[in-house]
């Protein structure tokens, strides 16, 4: 543990580590985008302001309406990669968290399961003619239930990394030992959610500004501009106070960490990241003041601020696992690594994985190319 | 180091109905989706080579009960399983995840490529060509059948395992002996679901006349042609499964031979519905005898995965893990060292338990029943021993997997057995506050007896005289040698 995460270790266990983190980032990626989404649906629906056109009819939630379904479909779908991976790694922590939380961890499935339907109902036509309580009840629930899987999973995690409070939360039934610490891991990762949800709606912005005919044709496309700039710009607003409030949530649940591992983190294994995290937030933070100084979203800075927030994940990741390996009992974490290591199949995954990354290229290119279609077709009709 | 889980009571219903409530709804939601996309395709073809109008209506109506019902729901029964086989049997997820992690992450990748394509399908499909309608359902069809072949490479080892016992080579894992039929099986039934499903939905557009709905439902009914071959391919299954396995299908076993046929009946009314009635005769069937046939379907499924689960016994995967987590290779181990020994996790309820010895009944069977039992539920160890007196089920204990051949053999000590014993007799009795606390010696020493007698293989009913039994001596003396190597 005297060297930078992932490595120090074994080539086997550096590997899945790496493995793990890198699917862990893409899930997250999704799954900030529903849930800060779903959080933003609630606040503009409560909250309508005093727009010609409400906020809930305004750019943003209409895309995160339209996308949300998918997202969510990607978010689970992305899930199942690092689900995979934390069972080779973390095997008997993670099986024991879950038959601790027992009923209380199954219970995600179907919350899941409801939030996915709500989130077509909310999407539906019928329901934008509906009362505001009526919407403003749905889009609370949408997010109330993945903000209840967020907490069961970060009950999970926290769990799962405390071998010794196991014969008492089973014999007890209670398996939040420090709520505390919950609570502030919780809304770490919950504030942390708004500036990846910023970034993904801002590129969606920026490719919807020539498609506003599929909303309303009655409204011409320069005057949805002005629209998209307060979103955008909101968007900004939102990612900067969600970094600046997952910092300090952050700064809250290193104080619940043991002395131990505060050690490690501040040690050469976490230290580097530490920085790293650091210095990617300041840097969004920064490109977003840019940006508010631009009439539009500038490409350039999007795509910079999207890098910086991608190594912050890829930071916030490998701290995350830093956290869990100072607290594991590492020789079984090794011998686990080094026995899947000599499973064959690596080769096969790699050719696939190639292989349905083209596929799912092409996929995207077909329908891209309709895009350029359907927008020459508009603008020839008008 | 054998692997200790905290086990859950979920009251009067054994974890593996549990499991089985939710793999068969996933299992049906799945197959509809392989099947839906082979489907879709067919139709999207018929529609663009002007083979049939209306089909090009009931493409993209399908479609959304497709992405409503199984995007949804399937994908997240799948996690779900997942989560369930956890809470059923750690130890056996484990080791399916462990051999086949590779396998499971190319499967990943074929469930990218299958949301990514229908969702471009479902969202763009009325601005693009039929062409690239048909490009995108194709890939979307072949993502969904791949994720088929490759879960069935893994499900299926764990009851035929095949060469990979003694080379643990992963493509001798993958393609066992059970591969091929079961994939092949498992495709026709995918195609019959999607059928079926299609009937229905042909039944709730409302666009469609009489006559198109007429039309697509023969049309539908061409995937339901290939069920003519699946009386050979069960037949190719059937003998690719071990001997004892089929021998409990097949009779030996009371209550999977009524899946067995469940399932078998089923399938042969869908099957003869749809070559006597829609293929030769063009029948019309309506939206409720379609849902009728679909519920019968969903009666073959939930047969034949109770009868794909229920024939692994007394193993979870063939060979390499009992039922109830233990490994062949750890009976002898436990036997010596006890079962609950290192057990860290106290029995819920301790306080209303009379004694220590009654205490360590419960953690006994917490251990090693509790996967497929209840004491007083579902399968109900109390109800199942009702009529034995102590001597018999001290003998019939110590040699389970004589008295039931689909029983694993009896993992912990003589004193463990006999706490297990007291343990259900206590609960015969209505759970009086005292309750005797010590074993007699002699009951002790009978039932070691009895312990060597049955040795700590399993039973193999198709070679029960061939059988090679690890005498417990010497177990005793190797995990002593062991004991005493590590103290050194």
């Amino acid at each position: 543990m005297d060297r930078m995460f992932p490595f120090g270790f074994e080539s086997h266990l550096s590997f899945y580590l790496v493995v793990y983190v890198l699917t862990l980032v893409v899930h997250v990626f999704l799954m900030a985008y529903v849930l800060a989404g779903s959080l933003w649906l609630s606040w503009v629906t409560l909250f309508p302001g005093g727009d010609s056109i409400p906020r809930t009819k305004q750019p943003l939630a209409r895309i995160l309406r339209d996308w949300m379904p998918f997202a969510l479909s990607g978010a689970i779908t992305a899930g199942v990669a690092p689900l995979l991976f934390v069972q080779i790694l973390y095997r008997q922590q993670f099986y024991s968290a879950n038959l601790l939380l027992g009923w209380r961890w199954m219970v995600v499935i179907p919350v899941l399961v409801i939030a996915f339907y709500l989130l077509y109902v909310v999407k539906s036509k019928v329901v934008s003619r509906m009362s505001l309580l009526v919407r403003l009840g749905l889009s609370i629930s949408v997010a109330a239930c993945f903000l209840f899987v967020a907490f069961c999973w970060t009950a999970n995690h926290l769990l799962s990394l405390d071998a010794t409070v196991w014969p008492d939360a089973y014999g007890s039934g209670v398996a939040v030992k420090s709520r505390v610490a919950v609570t502030l891991r919780l809304l770490t990762w919950i504030f942390g959610t708004f500036p990846v949800m910023s970034i993904l709606a801002s590129w969606q912005l920026r490719g919807m500004r020539s498609r506003t005919t599929a909303w309303d044709s009655a409204i011409s496309e320069s005057d949805w501009l002005p629209f998209f700039n307060a979103d955008h710009r909101r968007l900004g607003i939102v990612s900067i106070v969600g970094m600046i409030l997952a910092s300090l949530s952050a700064v809250g649940y290193w104080t619940t960490l043991a002395p131990s591992v505060r050690s490690v983190l501040i040690g050469n294994m976490g230290m580097p990241w530490m920085l790293i995290v650091v210095a990617s937030v300041l840097f969004q933070i920064v490109g977003w003041l840019f940006q508010f100084r631009r009439p539009c979203i500038c490409n350039r800075w999007l795509s910079a601020i999207t890098t910086a927030a991608t190594i912050t994940l890829v930071g916030v990741a490998s701290l995350r696992e830093i956290i869990r390996l100072s607290q594991a009992d590492l020789d079984q974490v090794i011998s686990a690594t080094k026995a899947a290591s000599d499973v064959g199949g690596f080769e096969l995954f790699l050719i696939f994985t190639v292989l349905n990354v083209g596929l799912i290229a092409w996929c995207v290119r077909l329908v891209s190319s309709r895009g350029q279609r359907f927008a020459a077709q508009t603008k020839k009709k008008e | 180091m054998i692997d200790i889980y905290p086990v859950n009571d979920y009251g009067p219903l054994m974890p593996g109905l549990v499991m089985a409530a939710v793999a068969i709804v996933h299992v049906f939601l799945a197959q509809f989706a392989v099947g839906g996309g082979i489907l879709l395709c067919y139709f999207q073809w018929l529609a663009m080579t002007g083979r049939s109008e209306s089909a090009r209506v009931f493409v993209h109506g399908y479609f959304k009960v497709l992405v409503l019902i199984s995007f949804v729901l399937g994908a997240l029964t799948g996690v779900g399983i997942w989560f369930t086989s956890i809470q059923v049997s750690a130890p056996t997820i484990g080791e399916m995840v462990f051999n086949f992690h590779w396998i499971w992450a190319t499967e990943w990748t074929f469930f990218c490529l299958e949301v990514v394509a229908g969702y471009c399908f479902y969202r763009y499909h009325d601005q693009l060509s039929d062409r690239t309608c048909l490009t995108l359902l194709g890939l979307y069809a072949f993502a969904a059948w791949m994720s088929l072949f490759w879960i069935n490479g893994i499900l299926s080892w764990q009851l035929t395992p095949g060469d990979w016992l003694t080379t643990h080579a992963i493509a001798d894992g993958f393609f066992n002996p059970g591969f091929w039929p079961s994939l092949l099986f498992r495709t026709i039934v995918c195609m019959t679901l999607a059928a079926l499903i299609g009937c229905v939905v042909v039944n709730v557009i409302p666009v469609l006349s009489r006559e198109q709905r007429q039309e697509l439902i023969h049309k539908a009914a061409h995937l339901m042609m290939p069920m003519l071959a699946m009386p050979i391919l069960g037949a190719w299954f059937l003998f690719s499964m071990p001997a004892d396995s089929r021998g409990w299908v097949l009779g030996g076993s009371p209550a999977m031979m009524l899946f067995f046929m469940i399932s078998v009946g089923a399938s042969l009314a869908i099957g003869g519905y749809a070559v006597v009635g829609l293929w030769l005769q063009k029948l019309y069937i309506n939206g409720a005898t379609a849902s009728l046939l679909l519920l019968l379907a969903f009666g073959a499924t939930a047969g034949g995965e109770f009868v794909r689960e229920g024939s692994r016994k007394p193993y979870t995967v063939r060979h390499v893990l009992f039922s109830n987590g233990i490994r062949p290779e750890e009976v002898a181990e436990l036997r010596i060292r006890g079962c609950v020994t290192n057990n860290p996790y106290p029995v819920i309820h301790e306080k209303t338990l009379p004694n220590e010895m009654v205490t360590v009944g419960a953690k006994v069977f917490r251990r090693q029943c509790a996967v497929c039992h209840t004491m007083e539920g579902s399968n109900a160890v109390a109800h199942l021993t009702a009529s034995w007196d102590a001597d018999q089920m001290r003998m019939n204990i110590a040699k389970l997997q004589q008295t039931k051949p689909f029983m694993p053999p009896f993992a912990g000590t003589a004193t463990e057995l006999e706490s297990l014993v007291q343990y259900i007799l206590w609960v015969h009795d209505g759970r009086p506050k005292d309750w005797r606390s010590e074993s007699e010696p002699d009951a002790i020493a009978q039932i070691e007896k009895w312990l060597d007698e049955a040795g700590t293989e399993p039973a193999d009913v198709s070679s029960r005289t061939t059988v090679q039994q690890l005498p417990v001596a010497t177990a005793r003396q190797s995990v002593s040698s062991e004991s005493e190597g590590s103290a050194e």
